[in-house]
């Protein structure tokens, strides 16, 4: 909303400069986002006198014109349509500064040299019409400053409300702030009404079928108006507030919006089509043709305004097309109502759009507002149409909205906020708002129809701090609530995951949790989605299901920008939908994906990122939180290659997968080299480091470490070969580790020879050589008759 | 500027030049810039035999003093670099081989900063689901069906009458309804708006919202919270500006700019030339949500404020599109070990 400086301090009193007022108010709760200049592009410019006007030989489009400037006679040249000899004109000389910048200089046309410009609004900066110059009254004196002479020093202060104020859409809504914030009385305008003899209820009925979305209907006839341009004084007002000047009708129900923040409409009482107004709601398939010429297939939600046959406007929202005031307009019917917001929400959604008076109505008008609104635009249009005002309101108001009383508690106000205002001060504000404050104690305050959006003792509160300033506050902390502050394990988790996998050189990556459909089908074809029902884009339609496809989104962009090295990991969500309410699921879930090398420097060779980079640091956070250790159960996962794709399994349960991306569904993300990836669900895994935690005690005999070294089938697992000799050594075994494998041309084709580090000790006493040579004895022999191995080195 | 003074001039900068060396590469350069034969001082001294005899004498003695003395002092300096230190078994210049780490995402480090220094001050986190029904999202908040307020929010629905949490301050009320005050708690977590994605709005972002609610909480306790966390957050020093403002889920509500961190107020290209930031709303709880909830508002106030993560990183870390946080890119994500 935007609303001219000048008209603020007329209704205010206030006489704070413009940015000064916007601050003041924007800290007061009335967003003042931007101040601007009306008359920035006119200081250069003065009240010109067209002398001449004659033809320039071989242009028909442009004119030689002589302007007298009360300096100077200028030779000009112009190719406005509608400039003529004798006329006052708004003129730029040679330097002045007009909108955009632009500089005026002296230039030849045609072989006439212009020494300056007869100006449009546009050029002036004061809308963006330049079909063509503005012509000033005849008494126009020469040489003055145009701005002077058109009283035009003003600025433009632009709102951005929060939509809990449809009071302050308006100039008597922002003047009563101002009043307030100063303790000023508002200068309402005056006026008198005439009407004539003839009753209005003679010339119109009004009949309210839907009274919930429309309680109130009011309409004033005024007949003999002579429709043409507004005087200057409202023009200016207009523009001064961002509006385009139409006509003197339509600028006056604008006017009276902008100044009451009550929404009019003027229909041409000729084409209205009936002498009664019947408001209903519209019905299903209803056709209607909004002013703007756009044709609408209606429903119930939208109010139609009707003349008992048709539409005659959308209640609220715009007018139609048919009764429309023109030109030749001379009969009104004036309608000032009162919708319901909610209603008008619905219908303007419905309609798609969005105008002035749709978002007053929206934000809640003055029901009670309604005669100074429409008494207002009557007296204005019998001041500047000639309009001749029937006697009366028709006013269609069977249940009246009445005022709210609200019980304030002046102490209550000081607890809520932590402040010390008086009790007399508090009255005050509230007062100089035009609420009526009475009582001592709890005082009864009466909060008029114009601020629905106060309803409880909370809104009165913040009524007084809003024009006190919450600078009327100290920021002093009084109250410590609970001094023990407990952290939650999945935080602890979270926390240590990202330290454990950052250690293990994994960049963590974040994702916003929406994907496509059919990304997600590609990868996970069998698993159900939730869907978005208002996507903002086709490839953001559903919330994601696996933390796979994000993943490798993620590295399909590191590799288009170069990146082949990629090491991630991520801890997000993961969503399913339901039938019932408990069966909708977020799962946490943790992701890994390797692809590419790994890091070389002059004493490491790079080497291929693979498999065991993923369980090297599961098995890291398996150490770091006293997991048992994971294990791989091959098995076929529809995103997985077949050849490498394990279900991941903690203490015999499944928790999620990992192997190598299938390579195809890869490539469709333009992934080209082989990606290892590996996904769990993490929630059944935060509580147990408590559990597991314990501490063995230090070791107070001697270890006893020996080598083995076996060639077996290729085929044969590690893992079987470690838990065969786990299990032969016993306790005593504290540790076996492979130190080495060998696949080649040194052995025989279709085996392997591992080499294991087992350490021996006792907790109960020293081992003897030989009794640690017994148990190597016990695990070769194991090792023979389990996987037929042949002992080397022995 | 006579050669007499020139000579002294030359003097003084090469001595500057020595004191402020740093390796011996430096050193070396600067002598031979002074000393060497296209060097000022040997042009001043070549040039002797065109003066005046008068001065020859004088200006020659003084520019080769001077050749000496530097010599002398270049010398001695070089030393430092060279001769004091003990040869060492290898080049301690080869890179380091210690493993990579890797990097925690930035909303990650802001977001754990953020509750870092809510919980220090004795506030625990809760957390709550990401799909949320429209009572836990709105209604419960107070914000009246068919209302404008529901605009300020861009919501996107999900099958099932549900929708992605435009807030986490849904998880308020989930809190409100199981616990009973004093309750401190703040709500971090990703929250969806129906934006179109741009360099400054994106689908998601993160929040960490909080609340008190306790007996005799008061807006004065709101303003001590927020500037003791602004403090720690952006820094001593800077100035706090609360603009009354509407959401309606407190009353009063404000809106906190923060005095611009990067140009400390006196207007700059990211504060829009205002001097000012916006950070974040609060507001006391309104009544009607402690109402919903089964607590007493009349025993009971409670102060609420939300943040969002990324403005806040953005600015912080001068990141000038809030796209990055959801690309991962490497070269974006590596630069915040
Ligand atoms: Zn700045």
């Amino acid at each position: 909303m935007k609303l001219s400086y000048q008209w603020l301090k007329e209704l205010s009193g206030v006489d704070w400069p413009p940015e000064e007022m916007g601050d003041r108010l924007t800290l007061a709760g009335t967003a003042c986002e931007y101040v601007t200049p009306t008359a920035e592009y006119m200081r250069d410019a003065i009240v010109g006198h067209v002398l001449e006007l004659g033809p320039i030989e071989g242009a028909d489009k442009i004119k030689k014109a002589i302007v007298d400037t009360g300096a100077d006679k200028l030779e000009i040249v112009c190719g406005a349509p509608n400039v003529a000899a004798g006329q006052k004109v708004a003129f730029a000389g040679v330097g002045a500064k007009l909108v955009d910048d632009f500089v005026i200089r002296k230039v030849r046309i045609r072989g006439v040299e212009s020494s300056g410009m007869i100006c449009s609004e546009r050029e002036l900066g004061m809308s963006d019409d330049h079909s063509g110059i503005i012509v000033l009254d005849d008494d126009a004196p020469v040489g003055a400053k145009l701005v002077d002479y058109l009283d035009y020093d003003d600025y433009i202060l632009t709102f951005e409300l929060t939509p809990n104020r449809g009071d302050s859409m308006s100039a008597i809504g922002v003047a009563r702030d101002l009043v307030a914030l100063t303790s000023k009385k508002l200068r309402r305008p005056q006026f008198e009404l005439i009407e004539t003899s003839t009753p209005a209820s003679g010339s119109v009925k009004v009949t309210i079928e839907n009274l919930e979305d429309c309680p109130r209907y009011a309409a004033r006839i005024i007949r003999n108006v002579r429709v043409g341009r507004s005087p200057w004084w409202l023009r200016k007002r207009l523009l001064a507030c961002g509006m385009r000047p139409i006509s003197n009708i339509v600028d006056i129900t604008n006017f009276v919006m902008l100044e009451c923040g009550h929404p009019l409409h003027a229909f041409d009482l000729d084409r209205f089509g009936s002498d009664e107004v019947v408001v209903r709601s519209a019905r299903d398939g209803e056709k209607f043709t909004t002013l703007d010429g756009q044709e609408h297939t209606l429903d119930p939600q939208v109010l139609l305004i009707t003349n008992g046959k048709e539409g005659v406007a959308a209640g609220g929202v715009m007018g139609g097309l048919d009764s429309e005031v023109e030109d030749d307009t001379t009969s009104i019917l004036l309608e000032a109502a009162y919708f319901n917001p909610s209603m008008i929400r619905k219908s303007r959604r419905k309609l798609g759009i969005v105008t002035e008076s749709s978002s007053r109505f929206e934000k809640g008008t003055d029901p009670n507002g309604i005669e100074y609104a429409i008494n207002r635009a009557a007296f204005l249009m019998q001041e500047l149409c000639g309009g001749e005002v029937e006697k009366g309101i028709v006013d269609c108001y069977p249940s009246r909205i009445e005022k709210k009383v609200i019980d304030f508690r002046p102490e209550r106000c000081n607890k809520v906020l932590g402040s010390n205002y008086t009790t007399e001060r508090m009255k005050q504000i509230l007062s100089d708002l035009e609420l009526t404050v009475e009582g001592d104690g709890p005082l009864k305050v009466t909060v008029p129809t114009f601020r629905p959006d106060l309803e409880k003792e909370i809104d009165l509160i913040e009524e007084v701090v809003r024009i006190e300033g919450f600078d009327s506050i100290d920021d002093a902390v009084h109250t410590i609530g609970p001094l023990y502050t407990r952290i939650r394990p999945e935080d602890v988790f979270a926390d240590d995951t990202r330290a454990v996998l950052t250690g293990c050189g994994f960049d963590e990556m974040l994702d916003h949790g929406l994907t496509h459909s059919k990304l997600a089908a590609l990868f996970n074809p069998d698993l159900p989605q939730v869907k978005i029902l208002n996507p903002v884009s086709e490839e953001l339609d559903i919330m994601r299901n696996s933390l796979i496809p994000t993943a490798l989104v993620a590295v399909g962009h590191n590799i288009a920008h170069r990146v082949v090295d990629v090491c991630l990991f991520e801890l997000g969500k993961v969503f399913f939908a339901g039938q019932a309410n408990d069966d909708w699921r977020e799962e946490e879930r943790l992701v890994l994906a390797v692809t590419g090398n790994s890091p070389q420097n002059w004493r490491e060779k790079a080497r291929p990122y693979d498999f065991y980079d993923l369980t090297g640091a599961l098995e890291r956070l398996a150490e770091h939180f006293r997991w048992p250790q994971f294990s791989y159960k091959p098995e076929k996962a529809p995103f997985l290659d077949e050849k490498l794709s394990c279900r991941l399994m903690l203490d015999r349960r499944g928790v999620g997968w990992i192997g190598r991306v299938d390579d195809e569904k890869a490539r469709r993300l333009g992934i080209k080299q082989p990606v290892m990836i590996a996904e769990l669900s993490v929630d059944g895994l935060i509580d147990t480091r408590a559990k597991a935690l314990g501490f063995e005690p230090l070791a107070v005999y001697p270890a006893a470490p020996r080598d083995i070294a076996i060639v077996v089938d290729d085929r044969v697992p590690a893992g079987d070969i470690i838990e065969s000799v786990k299990k032969a050594a016993g306790e005593l075994a504290e540790t076996v580790e492979i130190f080495d494998l060998y696949t080649g041309s040194q052995i025989e084709k279709g085996k392997k020879s591992i080499a294991l580090s087992i350490i021996y000790r006792s907790q109960t006493g020293s081992l003897s050589n030989d009794q640690v040579d017994e148990m190597q004895k016990k695990v070769a022999a194991d090792l023979e008759k389990n996987f037929n191995a042949e002992i080397r080195d022995k | 500027m006579t050669l007499l003074e020139e000579v002294a001039r030359l003097e003084q900068e090469a001595r500057e030049r020595i004191s402020k060396a740093d390796s011996l590469a430096s050193l070396k350069e600067a002598r031979i810039y002074y000393l060497g034969r296209k060097g000022p001082l040997t042009a001043i001294l070549k040039s002797v035999k065109d003066l005046p005899v008068d001065q020859r004498r004088q200006v020659g003695a003084e520019a080769n003093k001077c050749r000496v003395q530097l010599e002398a002092e270049f010398t001695e300096a070089e030393k430092k670099f060279s001769d004091t230190a003990p040869r060492q078994l290898i080049d301690p210049t080869l890179p380091g081989t210690a493993k990579r780490l890797g990097a925690r995402h930035l909303i990650t480090q802001v977001l754990d900063e953020m509750c870092a220094i809510f919980h220090g001050m004795g506030f625990e986190i809760a957390g709550g689901p990401d799909i949320e029904t429209d009572y836990y999202n709105f209604t419960a908040l107070n914000f009246p069906p068919d209302h404008p307020a529901r605009d300020m929010q861009d919501t996107f629905f999900v099958e099932g009458d549900r929708l992605l949490r435009t807030h986490t301050t849904p998880v308020q009320v989930r809190v409100l309804e199981k616990q009973k005050p004093p309750i401190k708690i703040i709500t971090p977590g990703k929250c969806f708006r129906n934006e179109a994605i741009s360099s400054r709005a994106h689908v998601a972002f993160h929040q960490v919202d909080g609340f008190l609610i306790d007996e005799g909480v008061t807006m004065a306790d709101l303003k001590g919270v927020l500037v003791a966390f602004c403090k720690a957050f952006f820094g001593e020093g800077l100035k706090l500006k609360f603009r009354p403002s509407f959401f309606p889920f407190t009353e009063p509500s404000a809106e906190v700019d923060i005095q611009c961190f990067l140009c400390s107020g006196a207007g700059c290209q990211v504060c829009k030339q205002s001097g000012w930031l916006e950070i974040l709303g609060c507001g006391m709880i309104h009544p009607n949500v402690l109402a919903n909830t089964g607590h007493d508002p009349e025993k009971y106030t409670g102060l609420a404020w939300g943040i969002g993560v990324e403005r806040p990183a953005m600015l912080k870390y001068r990141i000038n599109d809030i796209r990055l946080f959801f690309n991962n890119d490497l070269r974006f994500l590596r630069q915040f070990i």
